[in-house]
């Protein structure tokens, strides 16, 4: 009896459903050996945890039907909407705010350029016209000018 | 059958009894995998949504009710797999309460009836045993030595063979038999 130990006949089946002869012979040889026995009394306290978890069941609330089929609404809207428009309600901000910067950079792009600058100034004082003339920029003086330049003149020569 | 076709139909109050009369069975389903109300809960909400559109596949050969177990259980053994599993059970982790349980069942008084507060210890104490299982062999125990299912019951509800059934059973029990003499010996050499 002792050559043969019983854990093969703890572990097959629960210990609830062992026929009478494997108990018999469970009984019988854990008198003889220890290991058994231990092994006996852990399979005994195992079979005594699992019920008690078993039995640890959580009952659905009065509310659990309402909620489900509320969910379902909610899940069939969710289906209803086209798919171009979930992807626009999900996305719109990101869009919005891509369209916007692309704007920015399209006013600093092309509108602000075409201010005048100062550079844009000397190159407008070279003309075509005083170009080809060959007229110089300097000598382009403005009637004030003419008239002040002539005073000082006469003043010198007196 | 009929409440099933009825909601195939798009009848949305034969849906609502489906759900109203089965949910206590859904329920039992995913409390075998989890403990906390909300979990079970938002378990049991995602079968019965699952369940509303694969109302087409179901040709009435079973039970709506073996139908709606088997939905459970798959749904709960997913949930379970994409959760973070808990670190590995060590026999130091027991409780004073968790001793003065196993203590008390080893003196021979298990026959007594547990009060609530024992059972919680003791369903704190199945857990942590059950960490030392994949949830598929869990399930397997739970069926099987827990509720009385046959290992036919068991396939049908999980999809598995009958032989996968008793493996995972048998792989199960050994397991935690070996992880509860563990901690009887350390409760006896701590005791000493």
């Amino acid at each position: 009896m002792k050559e043969k130990h019983i854990t093969e006949i703890l572990d097959k089946a629960p210990i609830a459903m062992l026929s009478e002869s494997e108990l018999n012979e469970i009984r019988a040889h854990t008198l003889e050996c220890m290991s058994c026995r231990d092994a006996f009394e852990a399979a005994r306290l195992s079979a005594v945890i699992i019920k008690s978890r078993v039995e640890a069941t959580i009952e659905p609330s009065p509310f659990f039907q309402t909620r489900v089929m509320a969910a379902l609404r909610e899940q069939q809207a969710v289906e209803s909407v086209p798919a171009m428009l979930r992807l626009w309600r999900s996305a719109k901000v990101l869009v919005s705010t891509m369209a916007v910067t692309t704007a920015a950079l399209a006013v600093f792009s092309f509108i602000q350029p075409a201010q005048t600058t100062p550079v844009a100034e000397t190159a407008s004082a070279f003309s075509e016209y005083s170009v080809i003339m060959d007229r110089d920029v300097d000598e382009q003086m403005s009637y004030e000018q003419v008239l002040s330049t002539i005073y000082e003149d006469e003043d010198e020569t007196r | 059958m009929d409440l099933a076709r009825q909601a195939q139909d798009g009848d949305e109050s034969a849906f609502a009894e489906i759900v109203r009369r089965y949910s206590p069975r859904v329920f039992s389903v995913a409390s075998r995998f989890f403990r906390q109300r909300t979990l079970v809960e938002e378990a049991a909400q995602e079968v019965f949504l699952k369940a509303f559109t694969q109302l087409g596949s179901f040709e009435g050969r079973g039970s709506l009710e073996g139908w709606l177990t088997r939905i459970a259980t798959n749904t709960c053994l997913n949930m379970v797999r994409g959760a973070k599993r808990r670190p590995e059970f060590t026999v130091s982790d027991l409780t004073e309460d968790e001793q003065g349980w196993l203590e008390q069942q080893s003196a021979g008084d298990g026959g007594k009836p547990a009060s609530v507060e024992k059972s919680l210890v003791a369903t704190d104490l199945a857990d942590r045993l059950l960490s030392v299982l994949s949830p598929e062999d869990q399930q397997a125990l739970l069926m099987i030595d827990g509720e009385q299912a046959s290992v036919k019951e068991v396939a049908e509800a999980t999809g598995w063979s009958e032989s996968k059934v008793k493996v995972r059973a048998f792989r199960a029990r050994k397991k935690v038999r070996e992880a509860m003499e563990k901690l009887l010996s350390y409760e006896r050499k701590a005791h000493h």
